[in-house]
């Protein structure tokens, strides 16, 4: 079977590149990214099959890029973080083509639950 | 109480909850970053269990990062007591350059979201003033947000503090391509025009070329 291969995107380094190495160890093909730009620049180049994005992010925020992406890459699943405070933009994300969201602190069971069941969705056949 | 201070009453408030849900949102990151080192340390010992040998370099650098947000959120909490305890006392005398330092860094996230970051000038000496704190930390951040809602912003938003005779000066200034933001600002400066008032200062606001500066003079 092909190894699922993330994409996080969050300005906060430090919890991006932990969180990257934590889901390696699980098995996962991980990739970081620190801007909406630089995510946007990643996923034409790379065939992901899940991205996870922080809606609170400088510059394109997680819910722009929820809608840029869900432009370019209308079958490409995607998993937003947010603090409690915004949740209501988890939401409005949901909205913009967002499969999923999770409240930080991030809890890596349910994340990997929500990545396997959103790349599942994905793969399963249409009706 | 009055129309007016009934109203006054609700922009602090307004004010107060928007400044500390920029410090929750520090906090929770924070937090975050803590768990997710926590949960590598558990990931690694797992591993050790299992006989891979256990990389002491590398368990040092998780426990030098810990340390960093633990720093971090430990000068964050410092920053919004100060602000908070701004509210302690109607008048107090304090030193106008920690103030305008502190709400600075506390305003450091919103510049983010917009794309900008603070920089701030001090005084080698402090500026003493006796005024409303809490109200002046209002002000400053209204200023800088009228410089952040421009649209064609620069990079960088500059604070200076300094000390002008019998006056105390804070000079917000950024580079705005765009000039001016629409609708909102004469909204915005009459809003920061009365609040300065209310502490018996006043604002000047200049645009020279792509440069706006704002002027908040308060009696020192």
């Amino acid at each position: 079977m092909e190894r699922i291969k993330i994409l996080i995107v969050d300005d906060e380094k430090d919890l991006v590149s932990t969180l990257a190495e934590r889901l390696a160890l699980r098995g996962f093909e991980v990739e970081t990214a620190t801007t909406g730009a630089e995510a946007l620049e990643r996923l034409g180049q790379n065939g992901f099959s899940v991205i996870v994005v922080d809606v609170k992010m400088p510059g394109i925020g997680g819910l722009e890029l929820t809608a840029e992406i869900k432009r370019s890459h209308p079958h490409l699943p995607v998993i937003l973080f947010t603090g409690h405070t915004s949740r209501d933009d988890a939401e409005r994300g949901m909205q913009e083509g967002a499969c999923d969201y999770l409240v930080k602190p991030i809890d890596i069971e349910k994340l990997i639950a929500k990545i396997r069941n959103a790349v599942g969705r994905k793969e399963s056949p249409k009706s | 109480m009055s129309q007016q201070a009934d109203r006054l009453r609700r922009e602090e408030l307004a004010f107060f909850g928007r400044v500390g849900a920029g410090v929750t949102h520090d906090m929770r990151n924070v937090l975050s970053i803590v768990g997710e080192y926590a949960g590598l340390l558990e990931d690694l010992a797992a591993l050790a269990e299992r006989g891979k040998p256990v990389d002491l370099e590398r368990l040092k650098k998780v426990s030098g990062s810990i340390a960093r947000q633990v720093k971090k959120g430990t000068e964050t909490m410092e920053r919004f007591s100060r602000f908070a305890h701004a509210t302690d006392e109607e008048t107090a005398s304090f030193d106008l350059a920690g103030l305008v330092e502190n709400t600075a860094a506390l305003a450091q996230r919103r510049a983010a979201q917009a794309g900008c970051r603070l920089q701030v000038e001090l005084p080698e000496k402090p500026v003493s003033v006796r005024n409303n704190p809490f109200s002046l930390q209002r002000a400053v951040y209204g200023a800088v947000d009228l410089i952040l809602d421009c649209p064609e912003k620069d990079e960088e938003v500059t604070l200076e503090v300094a000390s002008q005779g019998a006056a105390a000066e804070i000079r917000v200034s950024g580079r705005v391509a765009g000039g001016e933001a629409d609708g909102q600002w004469a909204d915005q400066v009459a809003g920061l025009s009365a609040t300065l008032a209310d502490l018996g200062g006043s604002l000047e606001t200049s645009v020279m070329g792509e440069t706006v500066l704002l002027v908040l003079s308060i009696p020192s």
